[in-house]
């Protein structure tokens, strides 16, 4: 389980060759269960990356808290990312590598033993489809097969909780279907998923919990039918634009 | 297996299927070396042949058969100089200095009168300043030995004329003239030591940034401080690499040039390999994780490649400014990295003694900046902006 509460962050950065502080995250709160596929959907820089960074122990936040696992980020994001797989939206794969050594690599870190992760790796290769790739270097992948390998990277330690930024980010039809598979079998396997995206149609089909996030605040959390219910409009897309666009109440 | 481990068999795996790599390896090393000592060595032959054979050119050496006569006792020959000397002097096509004879030569200096010789000459190259001189050297003996003989004509003590008499004992032994020369040598192996760190050095830190490869490689339960070790060894390996087979590379141009005056300038035995590995390990432990460092702050291998050639730019320059000061080898250089290397293994191919502090201290102050660039690099790969900003 993935308890986010009240997060918020300030970055300093160069506005107008001036010093500023720029909110990336005001007050996000959500629950991610175990079992679940958890939605963040918001527009471009809404916050859903840096809410992920602060998840995975990358950021510190300012204010509020984030578990994983009953475990505080704060206070110990080794024991955090220990039990967290994370798809970042720069997949960064290694090019002259071969994308078993790619995946090797990280369950060396990891500390998989080795018979380990060469079961975990043909298991991973079967649902992903991505055999063949598997003893060729990185540097002419597409962007699907190198999503795959990233995917199948995340996933060697076999951790409880995974994390997806913008997955199928410039994949084509096959590979999204190939990453939906995945993520609906890790579901049935008792996972904590989530996925942040802007694509509408790919929340539909695989969110059984929708956050929706706007400038840096939660703006509503719930199942599609929920959400559709509170914006009071037929379908998601509407809700998500009468509720994401709507100017910022403060 | 331990962290550092995992990143170091990675990391270097990685380098050594770049291509960049190999190129640096082979360019630096094995070409750089002999190249050098080639050029070294034909350079060395060239001035020991003109300042041997003591030739003088002269214009209208006709006009003046005493002044010939005289060279040619002092062991000269005289030439005459081509049509056109002026710019062959200033392109340095011919090295030698050109005497211009006046027609009433004879004349002159039968009356006992003052000669007015032009001499052309250009002392911009190193070459030419040898056979130049010898020139000079040889007219102003002419014109001292005149002076005494129309002395002794009137009567005068030749002490009259020389108070203070003047006897050149160089003290700078053969081998000792030409080491200024081998400068060359040392400063090439702490050169290479950079080149092999900076490609490896800014493909494990801003190569890393660029890739977006940093934030999922710190999304894994380990330390910072062990990446960064891991890393480290195989930058410090390359650089390390390089060192050596520029050193091989100049011990086998030795055995190939046979040029005696070389192998009798320069002291490159195993002795003096011994000690410039000793001399550069340490150095290229500290230019791995100084660049290592500096790279860091690059967003991307360009931005990166322009801080790592500031640091070049150092180690160039750091060995050169005790060719402009006036005491060579003060103590005070032994704490400068870069110029300390440089002074002590001069030193040993000059065949002077090296004391154990003369290796030690630039070791120990090397290997310090080492733990405290790599410290600081640790701490950098914390920072959010260094890890997520691209």
């Amino acid at each position: 389980m993935i308890e986010v509460q009240h997060l918020s962050k300030r970055f300093e950065a160069r506005v107008e060759g001036r010093r500023a502080q720029v909110v990336a995250i005001d007050d996000i709160s959500f629950v991610a269960h175990d079992g679940r596929v958890t939605a963040l959907l918001g527009p471009n820089g809404a916050g859903k990356t840096t809410t992920m960074r602060v998840v995975a122990g990358l950021v510190h936040a300012d204010r509020g808290t984030a578990r994983v696992g009953g475990v505080d980020v704060a206070t110990d994001p080794h024991a955090v990312r220990a039990q967290l797989g994370m798809l970042s939206d720069a997949r960064g794969l290694y090019g002259r590598l071969t994308a078993r050594e790619n995946v090797r690599y990280y369950a060396d870190l990891r500390r998989v033993p080795g018979d380990e992760c060469e079961q975990r790796l043909a298991m991973l290769s079967d649902l992903l489809d991505m055999k063949g790739l598997l003893d060729r270097r990185i540097e002419g992948f597409s962007t699907g097969e190198r999503m795959k390998v990233a995917l199948a990277r995340a996933l060697i330690h076999d951790p409880q909780h995974l994390i997806l930024d913008e997955p199928t980010n410039g994949l084509d039809v096959v590979s999204t279907r190939a990453l939906r598979r995945l993520l609906l079998h890790l579901r049935g396997a008792g996972k904590c998923i989530v996925v942040s995206t802007h694509i509408m149609q790919e929340v539909e089909q695989l969110a059984d919990e929708i956050v929706i996030v706007a400038h840096g605040r939660t703006i509503a959390r719930g199942t599609a039918a929920a959400i559709c219910g509170e914006a009071g409009t037929a379908t998601l897309e509407d809700a998500f634009v009468a509720l994401a666009y709507a100017e910022p109440a403060r | 297996m331990t962290t550092a481990w995992v990143v170091f068999r990675k990391e270097l795996k990685d380098a050594l299927r770049d291509r960049r790599t190999w190129m640096i390896v082979l360019v630096s090393s094995i070409l750089a070396g002999p190249i050098a000592l080639l050029l070294l060595s034909t350079f060395i032959a060239s001035v020991e042949e003109n300042v041997a054979r003591r030739e003088v050119y002269m214009v209208g050496a006709g006009a003046a058969p005493t002044l010939v006569n005289f060279i040619q006792r002092a062991g000269g020959t005289v030439k005459e100089a081509p049509a056109g000397f002026r710019e062959q002097v200033a392109s340095g096509e011919l090295q030698n200095a050109v005497v211009i004879v006046p027609a009433d030569f004879e004349a002159r200096l039968a009356r006992g009168e003052s000669i007015r010789l032009d001499v052309v000459f250009d002392d911009t190259s190193t070459r030419s300043q040898g056979p130049s001189r010898a020139t000079l050297t040889l007219l102003r003996a002419f014109s001292r030995e005149l002076g005494s003989q129309r002395l002794m004509a009137r009567g005068v003590s030749l002490q009259v004329l020389a108070p203070v008499e003047v006897e050149e004992i160089n003290l700078a032994a053969s081998k000792s003239r030409g080491a200024q020369l081998l400068f060359l040598v040392p400063w090439l192996a702490l050169l290479g030591a950079v080149v092999g760190a900076i490609s490896v050095a800014i493909d494990v830190t801003a190569g890393e940034r660029e890739r977006g490869s940093l934030e999922p490689l710190l999304m894994n339960p380990v330390s910072t401080p062990a990446i960064v070790l891991g890393k480290w060894a195989v930058v410090a390996s390359c650089s390390a690499a390089v060192v050596v087979l520029t050193l091989l590379g100049f011990r086998t141009a030795m055995m190939f040039i046979r040029n005696e005056s070389l192998s009798a300038l320069m002291q490159f035995g195993a002795a003096e390999s011994g000690l410039f590995l000793a001399m550069l390990l340490p150095f290229a432990a500290m230019v791995a994780a100084v660049n290592m460092f500096a790279a860091t702050y690059g967003r991307s291998h360009k931005e990166a490649q322009t801080y790592a050639s500031y640091l070049t730019m150092l180690v160039n320059f750091a060995p050169v400014i005790p060719l402009f000061l006036s005491v060579r080898d003060a103590t005070w250089q032994l704490f400068v990295p870069a110029m300390a290397q440089q002074g002590v293994m001069m030193r040993a191919l000059r065949g002077e003694a090296i004391g154990a502090v003369d290796i030690l201290l630039p070791g120990v102050i090397a290997l310090a900046i080492t733990a405290l660039a790599l410290g600081a690099q640790a701490r950098l790969l914390q920072h959010e902006r260094i890890v997520f900003s691209r």
